[in-house]
């Protein structure tokens, strides 16, 4: 990667250790995310892929004992910079969890949350657009507009699963990370999210943690190699497939461990 | 939004608003622990300053006496260690041997569903209803001899039993089933498994909060009350049958004298009983943290 | 005293009775697989068909000995003439049997005097008697038992039904002591509601139970200044203290503090949980009632009273501190991660996050804890028996004095009165209506906690 890559990069990350207390999770990962395409990191479980995810909105600073060095830039600034806020760079930086996560609230106060705390509504009509936007743009849209009262936790786990991402675009994110999105949902709901995230890449920049290769293959455009907390291959997701550099790559991706 | 909509002064502005609202609350909540705290350094300290100057040999093997002076506390905590004992012969095996029961072997019924339900209630029943239960049963039915440690101490244990029962079945509950499945494994009956390897395993769980339940019922004066141990005891008690008082009473008698001399003894003997109770969580945290394991 | 040495008589016979069943049942052992109980289980089957047996004996012997007793005295010589009235037979006969007990007791009535030796002597009698019966009753268990010791007799078996059926009884214990609370209150109280009408104690606003006499008895006995007190004390005064402090310690120490400040942090405030109520009613009428007292004359108050609901009421809630946070502390922490995890990642503050997501899901738990706590400061007695005062008073004034349920029931219950007066039996009304709102409130409690974990297990 040249120098002049850093400038077009969403997210440019360099030589990124994660220390938890004395424990190194994640060691001297340097990658370049770009807008407009997904990004897929694989790797066995325990290969840091989740943790290195976590470092890009700052998720890691609610765990005790977790440190970050090296720089992650986005648009070309520092967020681990003491003047950045952390929580202006999550409202830019969304995040969808491993397991849906709807708070006990209504389906439409789950969409509303982040756009009132951020004032992004000064007006009721401004919010009802804000929430009916975002569940159009999530695909949840004719489910549930006759019953936006009703508890979020009360949908379909695919349901919620798309509530919760309906709930990140809610805030206008430029980034939208997902954890493992699809890892509690059973094959059809999965197949909804996975049209999803591929219709949202027309307007976010997405990066997927997964731990299965076929979605990697699926919805990716670019895929990253992680193990034992180190990048080991970084590419087209059609190169990585087809025909990897790394012998640890190959050994994975034809399935000799993991 | 971008990153130029996140540098606008409204959105600046905004943000600083949020953030000042986050250590405000951040303050607010540290001050209710300072406050508390500070609360307990302010009764200690107050106790303290009152009582350490009446703590001496005498006070400390003097018994009860219409003159401040001479008044002493043996007496009272002679009563209270006849009164624990009492509560703790009872309510220490009937404790552990329902804790055992319900646990381990306990059907499930519907009646088991009373017996849990009674044991949870009877635990956060108010004292002094214990105290009109030891009145109309013991004293009253029974005929039990009034004011006397015997009454005291069945009144506390029936008061601590679901205490011990209640910490009882989490220790129990905590000892993991691969324990079981192994005595099982080489033939020993259901009863053996319990009494051999679940029961020494659980413990210390079940004696730390044993020792919790004790402290609160050394800690305890509105049951007693109403069992009459409010004698003025000039020698200590030398029977389970004799009147006597405990230590809180004595705290309870003192503080209602009007001579003001009755000051620094009740703030003494609020010292001793302090000190006792801080003995014994003492040693339930120190048992706690010495023994507990993690499966 | 002669009963006495046969119970260690009883179990010093089950010790040899071990023994000697184990001793026989190890003559019978074969090797392997030729018994069905190890010997010790045959040593502990005997013992206890030596000492249960024995001990039923003994119990009943206790219970039907003290009449045997009496009614051999009063057949006796000594006790002809004894006045008839019986309450003063009745002092008399304890008064016998105390000197019977204790030589060195001086006798008041003279009657006493005559009665003592047949009353000693009759308790020789039948405690002789008594002991004979339990021997003979040990020996035959014992007999009875060791007939029974053959390779495959099952004495594991037997042992271990005895074992649970001692477990069950402990654990029907407590069924016993709420069955003995509900029926003694209800008893008692019953009595109560003869001489006074149960609309006129819960809806009067009169209560003045010392002047019992006269018609108007239902008059004197209107609680409901009682039932306010306790709720403006224990409900209102001291949750406004307990709840703001015990919530925001809760969500400090979960959410804001490290590890290390919360491991000490948490136990100092767990020791305000332990101090007796008694030294908190000291405190608070030690220091802090006059405190409030000289308060309230700065703010204009004309002769404000050394007792006040405010004093009870505020030491009250830091008492109530600890309980309400590591309640709230639980409820906080069964909130799954995700939830807050959530909040987060969508850019809220910690305290957004709080406030918005954590506390409306964590409050089912929360307001449970809420009624436990109000359970337990209704039914806290001494701090309200030394700060609150006596005055039956239906004021809003926090300054005023004010009593409360529980200060009534000691009232009524100490000092010498007798027994089955209106004034002593209101005690047990007043002990029954507490009784169950605190019972209502630990059940409703106890369910809203049980049904809040399992909804986010």
């Amino acid at each position: 990667m040249t120098e002049a890559n850093i400038t077009s990069a969403k997210i440019a990350a360099r030589n990124v250790d994660v220390f938890y207390g004395q424990k190194k999770a994640i060691n001297d990962v340097s990658i370049d995310i770009d807008n407009g395409i997904v990004t897929a990191f694989i790797g066995p479980s325990g290969c840091g892929k989740s943790t290195f995810l976590r470092t890009l909105n700052r998720m890691n600073d609610t765990i005790a004992g977790a440190r970050v060095d090296g720089q992650i830039l986005l648009d070309g600034e520092d967020i681990y910079a003491p003047s950045m806020d952390s929580v202006a760079l999550r409202a830019r930086v969304g995040m969808v969890f491993q397991k849906p996560n709807p708070f006990p609230k209504s389906i439409y106060e789950n969409i509303a949350y982040g756009p009132r705390i951020h004032g992004l509504a000064s007006a009721k009509s401004d919010m009802d657009r804000i929430v009916e936007n975002a569940l159009t743009k999530a695909g949840l849209w004719e489910e549930v507009k006759d019953r936006l009262n009703d508890a979020g936790t009360a949908l379909s786990g695919g349901q919620q699963q798309r509530l919760c991402i309906a709930r990140a675009i809610a805030v206008s994110p430029e980034v939208i990370l997902m954890d493992e999105p699809c890892s509690a949902l059973d094959p059809i709901a999965t197949a909804r999210i996975e049209e999803l995230i591929d219709e949202l890449k027309e307007s976010f920049a997405i990066v997927i943690v997964t731990h299965s290769m076929q979605q990697a293959a699926r919805v990716s455009q670019r895929t990253a190699f992680f193990h034992l907390g180190s990048m080991v291959e970084y590419g087209e997701t059609d190169q990585i497939f087809t025909n990897p550099r790394e012998t640890r790559t190959k050994d994975y991706i034809t399935g000799r461990y993991g | 939004m971008s990153k130029s909509d996140w540098n606008s002064p409204e959105a600046v502005r905004r943000l600083a608003k949020r953030h000042a609202a986050e250590k405000r609350f951040k303050f607010i909540g540290l001050a209710a622990i300072v406050l508390s705290l500070g609360f307990l350094a302010l009764l200690l300290v107050i106790m303290l300053k009152n009582g350490l100057g009446g703590l001496d040999w005498d006070f400390l093997s003097g018994s009860d006496s219409t003159d401040a002076s001479t008044a002493g506390v043996w007496g009272a905590a002679k009563g209270s260690l006849l009164t624990m004992l009492v509560t703790l012969l009872l309510s220490f095996p009937m404790g552990v041997l329902a804790a055992i029961y319900l646990e381990e072997f306990a059907p499930k019924k519907k009646w088991i569903e009373w017996v849990e339900v009674s044991i949870n209630n009877l635990a956060a029943v108010p004292s002094i209803i214990f105290g009109l239960l030891g009145l109309a049963v013991f004293i009253n039915t029974f005929q039990m001899p009034r004011s006397s440690p015997l009454v005291g101490g069945l009144t506390l244990a029936l008061m601590t039993m679901p205490v011990i029962v209640i910490s009882g079945r989490n220790a129990i509950k905590a000892v993991p089933p691969s324990i079981r499945e192994a005595a099982y494994g080489i033939g020993a009956s259901k009863v053996q498994t319990t009494f051999h390897h679940v029961l020494p395993l659980a413990l210390p769980g079940i004696l730390t909060g044993t020792i919790i339940g004790m402290a609160r019922a050394l800690g305890e004066t509105a049951p007693l009350l109403m069992i009459g141990m409010r004698a003025f005891v000039v020698t200590p008690p030398d029977s389970l049958t004799a009147p006597s008082s405990v230590l809180p009473m004595q705290i309870f008698l003192w503080s209602d004298e009007i001579d003001k001399a009755f000051v620094q003894n009740t703030s003494a003997a609020i010292i001793v009983l302090l000190v006792f109770l801080l003995a014994m969580n003492g040693i339930a945290i120190y048992l706690r943290n010495k023994f507990e394991v993690r499966w | 005293m002669i009963l006495t040495g046969v119970l260690l008589a009883v179990f010093g016979l089950g010790l040899v009775g071990w023994f000697a069943a184990r001793g026989r049942a190890r003559l019978l052992y074969k090797g392997r697989g030729s018994m069905h109980s190890m010997p010790g289980y045959h040593g502990w089957h005997l013992a206890l068909w030596i000492v249960v047996p024995a001990l039923v004996a003994w119990l009943v012997w206790q219970a039907v000995m003290p009449g045997l007793v009496e009614g051999t005295v009063f057949a006796s010589p000594a006790a002809q003439g004894l006045p008839t009235d019986p309450f003063q037979l009745g002092a008399i006969v304890a008064e016998a049997h105390t000197i019977a007990a204790d030589p060195s007791a001086v006798a008041f009535n003279p009657e006493a005097q005559r009665l003592v030796e047949p009353f000693r002597q009759a308790q020789v009698k039948f405690g002789l008697m008594g002991a004979v019966i339990v021997l003979i009753v040990a020996f035959a268990g014992g007999a009875f038992g060791f007939t029974r010791i053959r390779p495959d007799f099952r004495a594991r078996t037997y042992v271990e039904r005895l074992v649970l059926g001692v477990l069950l009884a402990a654990s029907l214990l407590a069924i016993l002591t709420t069955f003995g609370i509900v029926a003694s209150l209800v008893f008692e109280a019953g009595m109560f509601f003869k001489d006074v009408s149960p609309i006129a104690f819960l809806t009067g606003t009169h209560w003045s139970p010392a002047s019992t006499m006269g018609d108007n008895i239902d008059n004197n006995f209107g609680a409901v200044p009682l039932f306010w007190g306790t709720i403006y004390i224990g409900a209102i005064i001291a949750m406004i203290v307990a709840i703001p402090l015990g919530l925001m310690s809760a969500i400090y120490l979960t959410q804001y503090a490290t590890r290390d400040v919360r491991k000490w942090v948490k136990p100092m405030l767990e020791i305000l949980a332990g101090i007796p109520t008694v030294v908190y009613g000291y405190f608070a009428a030690l220091t802090v009632a006059p405190f409030i007292r000289d308060f309230a004359a700065s703010i204009g108050m004309v002769n404000p009273s050394t007792e006040s609901a405010l004093a009870a009421g505020l030491v009250m809630g830091v008492m109530i501190i600890p309980f309400v946070s590591s309640m709230a502390d639980d409820a906080l922490a069964a909130v799954p991660r995700a939830m807050s995890d959530g909040s987060l990642a969508l850019g809220a503050t910690r305290s957004e996050t709080i406030k918005k997501v954590l506390l409306p899901a964590a409050l089912p738990g929360i307001v449970a804890g809420v009624m436990l706590a109000i359970s337990r400061a209704i039914g806290e007695t001494m701090i309200v028996v030394m700060a609150a005062g006596a005055a039956a008073n239906l004021s809003a004034n926090p300054f005023a004095s004010m009593t409360t349920v529980t200060y009534q029931i000691v009232q009524m219950l100490t000092g010498d009165q007798e027994f089955n007066s209106p004034k002593t039996l209101s005690a047990f009304a007043l002990g029954l209506v507490l009784f169950i709102v605190t019972l209502i409130l630990n059940i409703v409690a106890l369910r809203v906690v049980k049904r809040f974990r399992e909804a986010y297990e």
